[in-house]
């Protein structure tokens, strides 16, 4: 048997979107996955990865003081530390740019690492997120992060194995209220019309708020923007779910509102149908909904993705396309007609490399060079030939350093090479 | 002093290079967190440059390139040991520019310029960008450094590292590869290679390099000529009856030169508790007095003094006796970086900066847990009251994979810089 390690501290997010990576090394024959995430993600992390051992750690902040989080630190993840020393891994696949991946990854051979590795003291980034680290200046052209985390393994799963095609499950449409980062959120105001729109073509009988206690109150007041008679069909369930019970709620739903969250990627993985909204500096090229059966709406900004720690000079301006009247039309009835100015409609799906998002209302100006990035780094991966062009020498030239090639690679080969 | 934070900067190559290692070990037996810059790692892709057959400016450009990477190697170093102190080694890899940098960022250099000062003419160049310069002679140099705009120098006589010159029990083998009646040990220097045609007809090995060419000693030289090691070194002075120390000139009108400054090989000779007959030097009366170091000033008194003391083993073993109690009392190089740091601390206002220290303990911490801690700072040579921040970098400076202890320290390190040192 192989033992495999997936090491991915971040959060509820990042922890669904590994899926096509544990999925591919659970496919490998006689392989055992490990699964290191932070601890208050274990529960999470056994829903959606049953077949995975899952190893807590303290990695998140949590409240703790520094005494009693020395403790933990030098108790409980000593502990979980020597349980992980115990096996013998094969490769340890270490997702995360962090100060806390690299000294993990003290524990392993950095031979065997991928990702994030460390050597006599020296942290030691790998070359793919290497190379992801330098197109994040070209982020309008990136792949998604699932297809991305699954580069590490040449023998990748097909796309569509991972998440299956999603697909009505009658019992509603949820509503997520808020992600983390508050500007790629829609206003509750904004967000009760979408639910109210949505409900409206769908014929529902019931509507989800779903979101952590801190939006209790925003869902309060998207159920005091809906029209009285959804108020009644409406549950404000912020705060009052747990992961199973977020899990079974959300599986059973035809359909999902949402901005970029956890709970999205949760639904792609039930199979629920997605419909997100995305602006600011989240970019659904990027971390969009996995799987096929999902809508997303993009807003089309030239400043667009943003950074999320920088103001917006602009007052969010990205918003004001879901905002305009015209929105609505486009959302009950996905014509392109009815598309307003600075939004676009795409329907999840496939190519060779995993997914896409292909528009049905607005244009995709990016789609070009996105698709011959993708042709580029699918060879990368692969070692598949395709018909090179000149953008295959402008991105070798920008996202492969001399060093890459010239020196001693800073870490082992990916197996099958 | 509390413990200090030191990187030390070895030179890529040459004599400062030895002198450098003991610095860090004496360093880290006082008790300080010590990181070495390791630039002889760097110095063979240096020498490659030479082989390139390129125009002489093409080659300058591209040597002057490779040592401004080294020099920022050393930088980026600085940004993650947060030393207290800088210190290099005569002909330490720093440019003037990562000096400067050093300089802006707050960061406190010192230079050992373990170097004859007349020879070496170069600390012209850099001296003043240091905050601190040791040097190894005295007089006119303090002037001279002055006027260039370096007021902070320390006069530093080299030294001995005890646990490693020191008294050795050695095999028949050993005894007979490395013992003689008469020996020197060090390069072949234009007076040295005169001054020892006079002794080919005795018992009489010459241990070193550059001697070559040289006809006459030429049946004395040992292992062809090679390069000692310095634990070679150590074996060929416990084996010796009586070790010639006769300090490098390279003018042979005055084979013995009567110069100022005492070479370690002086230091390390007694350290060993071998005896040797050293010439007399102007600074030598401030370490030794006379019955602790037999000197010579002309190469008719080395002649006479072999004989008589070949003849006296008794002497030679009281004046080894005598002193080696001296350098152990005065001369190791721990002596002469507790002087370092306490001529810096009395120089440089302020220094050394408070830095932010929290216990590697908690009052709460399970009897195991403190147990194993205990053990690692143990292990990892470390004074029991050692800082959390010291202990993780000296967790960090370990090789291979880490024990869970080692990762969970770093790890909680780590989490700290995220989430904060809440107490």
């Amino acid at each position: 048997m192989k033992h495999y390690l997936i090491i991915q501290l971040a959060r509820f997010g990042d922890l669904v979107q590994t899926k096509r990576l544990a999925a591919t090394l659970l496919a490998r024959p006689g392989a055992a996955v490990h699964l290191c995430v932070d601890a208050s993600l274990e529960p999470l992390a056994r829903l959606v990865y049953p077949e995975a051992e899952v190893h807590p750690i303290m990695a998140h902040g949590m409240g703790l003081g520094g005494c009693e989080a020395a403790l933990r630190a030098l108790t409980d993840n000593r502990r979980a530390f020597d349980r992980l020393t115990a096996v013998n891994f094969e490769t340890v696949y270490n997702l995360n740019f962090s100060g806390l991946n690299f000294r993990l990854a003290a524990l392993f051979d950095p031979e065997r690492v991928e990702g994030y590795a460390w050597k006599n003291g020296q942290e030691i980034t790998g070359t793919w997120p290497a190379m992801a680290m330098r197109w994040t200046g070209h982020r309008r052209i990136g792949i998604n992060l699932v297809d991305f985390w699954a580069g590490y393994c040449p023998d990748m799963i097909a796309p569509d194995a991972v998440n299956p095609t999603a697909v009505p499950k009658g019992e509603g449409i949820g509503v997520v209220l808020a992600g983390r980062e508050s500007r790629r959120s829609l206003p509750a105001p904004l967000l009760a019309r979408m639910a109210a729109t949505t409900a409206g073509t769908q014929a529902s009988e019931r509507i989800v708020l779903l979101g952590g206690p801190s939006e209790a109150r925003a869902g309060q007041e998207v159920v005091k923007n809906l029209p009285a008679q959804l108020q009644d069909k409406t549950e404000n369930l912020a705060g009052k779910t747990n992961w199973r019970s977020l899990a079974d709620v959300v599986g059973s739903l035809d359909m999902l509102l949402t901005p970029d969250t956890g709970t999205m990627h949760l639904a792609a993985h039930l199979g629920t149908p997605v419909t997100a909204f995305f602006l600011s500096s989240a970019w659904c090229f990027e971390t969009g909904p996995y799987g096929r059966g999902h809508i997303v709406y993009q807003a089309v900004r030239d400043c667009l993705p943003c950074l999320e720690s920088a103001p917006c000079p602009i007052e969010t301006a990205c918003l004001d396309g879901f905002a305009d009247p015209g929105f609505q039309r486009l959302l009950a009835t996905r014509k392109a007609a009815h598309a307003p100015e600075g939004v676009m409609g795409l329907a999840s799906d496939f190519d060779a490399l995993g997914q896409i998002y292909v528009p049905f209302a607005g244009k995709d100006v990016d789609a070009g060079q996105r698709s011959r990035f993708r042709d580029f780094l699918g060879q990368h991966l692969s070692g598949r030939p395709h018909a090179a062009t000149d953008a295959d020498h402008a991105f070798a030239s920008q996202f492969y350093q001399e060093k890459d090639w010239i020196a001693k690679r800073q870490h082992i080969d990916t197996i099958g090479y | 002093m509390n413990s200090l934070r030191v990187l030390v900067v070895l030179p890529l190559y040459g004599g400062s290079l030895p002198i450098g290692r003991y610095v860090a070990s004496a360093l880290e037996e006082e008790g300080h967190m010590v990181e070495v810059f390791e630039a002889p790692s760097f110095y063979p892709a240096y020498e490659s440059l030479d082989d390139l057959k390129v125009t002489t400016d093409r080659l300058e450009y591209l040597q002057n390139s490779f040592l401004n990477v080294v020099s920022q190697s050393v930088l980026a170093k600085v940004e993650t040991f947060e030393p207290d102190m800088v210190l290099a080694m005569a002909q330490a890899p720093l440019n003037r520019q990562a000096l400067k940098r050093l300089r802006r960022d707050g960061v406190t250099t010192a230079m050992w310029f373990v170097e004859d000062h007349e020879l070496f003419t170069y600390w012209k160049g850099f001296a003043p960008l240091y905050d601190i310069f040791a040097v190894i002679q005295k007089g006119e140099f303090f002037n001279d450094l002055k006027a260039i705009g370096q007021p902070n120098a320390l006069y530093l006589p080299l030294a001995a590292q005890p646990d490693f010159h020191r008294p050795m029990e050695l095999s028949a083998v050993e005894r007979r590869k490395f013992g003689s009646d008469i020996s020197f040990m060090g390069a072949g220097y234009p007076n040295r290679r005169v001054a020892f045609r006079e002794l080919v007809s005795r018992d009489f090995k010459i241990w070193g390099n550059e001697w070559d060419g040289d006809h006459v000693l030429a049946p004395l030289v040992q292992l062809k000529g090679a390069r000692v090691t310095p634990e070679e070194c150590v074996k060929i002075f416990n084996a010796t009856r009586i070790n010639l120390n006769l300090h490098s000139s390279i003018q042979v009108n005055e084979l013995v030169t009567g110069g100022d400054f005492i070479n370690p090989r002086t230091f390390e000779l007694a350290a060993c508790g071998a005896f040797q007959l050293v010439d007399e030097r102007s600074l030598m009366g401030d370490a030794f007095v006379d019955d602790e170091l037999e000197t010579f000033t002309s190469m008719n008194e080395l002649v006479e003094k072999i004989d008589y003391f070949s003849a006296h083993p008794d002497e030679r073993a009281a004046y080894a006796a005598r002193g080696r109690e001296r350098v152990l009392a005065e001369h190791t190089y721990a002596h002469r970086m507790r002087a370092l740091i306490e001529f810096t601390a009395e120089r440089i206002p302020g220094w050394p900066k408070p830095r932010s220290a929290s216990p590697a303990f908690a009052e709460d911490f399970p009897p195991e847990l403190e147990r194993d801690i205990r053990e690692l700072i143990a292990r990892l040579g470390l004074p029991e009251d050692v800082s959390f921040e010291d202990l993780v970098w000296a967790v960090r400076k370990q090789e291979g994979k880490l024990s869970s202890l080692d990762t969970a320290v770093l790890f909680l390190d780590e989490w700290r810089k995220l989430y904060g040192k809440k107490k």
